[in-house]
């Protein structure tokens, strides 16, 4: 998994790019919890994740809940139509901010 | 259920348990799919239902914690169109009653992967592991 990561005001834009898998669930933590704990808005780009598993999933839920107890927001924009999949069959389309 | 007769296949390898061949056990199923002609959607859903399965292996078998040169073994059999995936690993023996995932409305993270693998496929089914294996699990999906 690699990344990039640009920030403009209140917003950090968290482009994560590869397969997200448990080998990586650490890494995806340390790029994305520290602009959440700051209380910036997160923008999590995923259009170049092609594959995502529950360890994954988990990292977008501990972000959402992280978020929300910093008063802030974390936002998922161009899921691929295979991690939309994943985040179906969890039934977090709901709950997740997907855009 | 599809509509392709599938050709009888078999195939398996053996993978070091640990975080980092998980992406190694994903590409092994993506080649065998191939070779299987098995539609996009499906062979998405399959890799992630054996790659969880693996993660459990490495995560609960082995709570993380493999001797270096520990090995599970996957295999991908299809015979008359039903898809067979066998694992093979020495970690700790599973209690398959304990094997639960979490409430689904109950949202938090972890305890999906077996809710993932319970959905893919038609059925989950520990065995008992013959020596030198101590678990056995078999995935099973008609095609």
């Amino acid at each position: 998994m690699s990344y990039k990561v640009t920030e403009e005001g209140n917003v950090a834009t968290v482009h994560l790019d590869g397969e997200i898998d448990m080998d990586v669930t650490e890494k995806a933590k340390e790029v994305i919890f520290p602009h959440i704990e700051a209380g910036k808005e997160v923008h999590l780009n995923l259009s170049n994740v092609q594959y995502m598993d529950s360890s994954g999933i988990s990292v977008l839920i501990e972000s959402h809940q992280k978020a929300l107890e910093k008063n802030t927001k974390v936002i998922i924009k161009d899921v691929s139509k295979s991690v939309l999949k994943v985040i179906m069959m969890a039934k977090l389309e709901q709950i997740l901010n997907l855009e | 259920m599809s509509e392709i007769a599938h050709q009888d296949h078999v195939e398996k390898k053996a993978f070091l348990v640990n975080s980092s061949s998980l992406k190694d056990v994903r590409n092994f199923c993506r080649e065998v799919f191939e070779k299987l002609q098995i539609q996009e959607d499906l062979k998405d859903e399959l890799v992630l239902a054996i790659a969880e399965a693996a993660q459990n292996i490495v995560k609960h078998a082995f709570k993380n914690n493999a001797n270096a040169n520990e090995l599970m073994v996957v295999q991908i059999s299809c015979e008359n169109n039903k898809l067979q995936i066998a694992f093979y690993d020495r970690g700790t023996p599973v209690d398959p009653k304990k094997v639960k995932h979490r409430e689904i409305d109950n949202v938090k993270p972890g305890g999906l992967g077996t809710f993932f693998i319970q959905e893919i496929m038609d059925a989950v089914e520990f065995k008992d592991g013959k020596k030198p294996w101590i678990n056995h699990l078999v995935l099973t999906k008609q095609l």
